[in-house]
C-alpha cells in the first residue's frame, strides 16, 4: 500500500470518527434529527471527501511526473542511439565497404589467375622467354596480393560499425530494462574513435572519394 | 644522394601480407637488406639499433601508426635525415598533407605496383 492511499485512509477513518461523534452526540440531546444536523452531516461529509480526492490527486500526479520522467529518458537514449547517423554514414558506409570488398577480392583473383594462365602459356617456350614471364608474372602476382590488406582495413571498419551499434543499444538496452546486460567496450569504441580522428586514420577511401597518385604527387610538389 | 642497393631498409606495416608483398617487391627492384617491424613503436627501436638508409612505412598501425613515427623520427637528431616514404590506403588530402608537413620524402597510395614504388624510391634519392 502506497503512503498516499496509507494517509487518506487514515484521514477517512478521521473523518467517520468525527461523524459518528457528532450523530451520537445530537442523538443523545433530543433523540431526532433535524435539517440541520443534515446540514452539518454534509459538510463534514464534503470535507472528507477533499482530503480523499487530494490525496488521489497528490498520487496521479507523482505517477504522471514519473511517466514524464521515463519518457524524458527515453527521448535521450534515443538519441544517443544517433539513428540518422547510423543511417545517413554508418550503415551506407559499411554496405559500400562489403562491397569494396567483394569487388578487390574478384580483381585479385582474375589478376592472379591470368597470371598463372600466362605462366603456363610460356612453359613450351623458350628459356629466356620463360624466365622473363614467369619474373613480371610473378610480381604481377605479388601486386595482386596487396588486396589482402586493404580488404582488411575495409573489414576492420565494419567491424568497428558493429561495435558503435552494439555499444549503443547496449545502453539503449539498459536503460529501458534496468537489469539487461550491457555490452563490454562501450568506452574503448569511442576512444578508438577519437584516437582516428586525431591521427587522421580514415582508412581505405571509395573509389571517387581517394586521390590518385598523380594527385598526392602534385601535392607533395605544391 | 644515390641509390645504394646494399643499403638497410626499414618497412614498417603490420600486415605480414603486406610486408612481404614490399620485401619481394622490393627484393625485386635489388634491395637485400630489408628488415621489418609491425608498428611504429617497433620501427623506432630498430632504428635506434641499426642505421637505415630507407623506411618505407604504412600510417595506420598500432599503437604506432606511421604519422606519429615519422614526427618521432623527424625530432630526433640522430635520425632526423632518414629518407621516408609513406605507403598506405589513407589517400585523403588531409592525409598527405599532415604526411608532408610532418616532413615524408615521398607517399604511395595503395594498392601500388613495383614500378610505383621503384620511381618513388628513385625520386627521394634523385634519381
Amino acid at each position: 500500500m502506497s503512503p498516499a492511499s496509507r494517509t487518506s485512509e487514515t484521514e477517512a477513518e478521521r473523518q467517520f470518527a468525527r461523524m459518528r461523534a457528532y450523530l451520537d452526540a445530537t442523538r443523545a440531546a433530543d433523540g431526532a434529527t433535524s435539517f440541520r444536523d443534515v446540514v452539518a452531516l454534509a459538510e463534514i461529509t464534503a470535507a472528507s471527501m477533499q482530503a480523499f480526492f487530494a490525496s488521489i490527486d497528490a498520487a496521479i500526479y507523482r505517477e504522471l511526473r514519473d511517466i514524464a520522467d521515463y519518457i524524458g529518458k527515453m527521448r535521450a537514449e534515443i538519441t544517443a542511439l544517433e539513428p540518422s547517423d547510423l543511417k545517413a554514414n554508418r550503415l551506407p558506409k559499411a554496405g559500400e565497404d562489403l562491397w569494396a570488398i567483394v569487388g578487390a577480392t574478384e580483381d585479385a583473383t582474375n589478376q592472379i589467375m591470368e597470371c598463372a594462365e600466362d605462366i603456363l602459356s610460356a612453359v613450351n617456350r623458350d628459356d629466356d622467354t620463360l624466365r622473363e614471364v614467369a619474373n613480371a608474372k610473378v610480381m604481377a602476382i605479388f601486386e595482386a596480393c596487396s588486396f589482402q590488406d586493404i580488404t582488411g582495413q575495409r573489414i576492420a571498419r565494419v567491424i568497428e560499425t558493429l561495435q558503435h551499434i552494439e555499444q549503443r543499444v547496449g545502453r539503449f538496452a539498459a536503460a529501458v530494462e534496468p537489469n539487461a546486460d550491457t555490452p563490454g567496450g562501450g568506452d574503448s569504441v569511442d576512444q578508438r574513435e577519437a584516437r582516428a580522428r586525431e591521427l587522421l586514420l580514415h582508412g581505405p577511401q571509395s573509389a571517387g572519394e581517394a586521390i590518385r597518385q598523380d594527385e598526392v604527387d602534385a601535392l607533395l610538389r605544391s | 644522394m644515390a641509390i645504394d642497393p646494399t643499403m638497410p631498409v626499414l618497412i614498417v606495416d603490420d600486415y605480414k601480407t603486406m610486408l612481404r608483398i614490399i620485401r619481394n617487391l622490393l627484393k625485386q627492384i635489388g634491395f637485400e637488406d630489408v628488415d621489418e617491424a609491425a608498428d611504429g613503436s617497433e620501427a623506432l627501436g630498430k632504428m635506434r639499433d641499426k642505421r637505415y638508409g630507407l623506411v618505407i612505412s604504412d600510417w595506420n598501425m598500432e599503437p604506432m601508426t606511421g604519422i606519429e613515427l615519422l614526427r618521432e623520427v623527424r625530432a630526433d637528431e640522430k635520425l632526423n635525415r632518414t629518407p621516408f616514404i609513406m605507403v598506405t590506403a589513407e589517400s585523403k588530402t588531409e592525409n598527405v598533407i599532415a604526411a608532408k608537413k610532418a616532413g615524408v620524402n615521398n607517399y604511395i597510395v595503395k594498392p601500388f605496383n613495383a614500378e610505383t614504388l621503384k620511381a618513388k624510391i628513385d625520386a627521394v634519392f634523385g634519381e
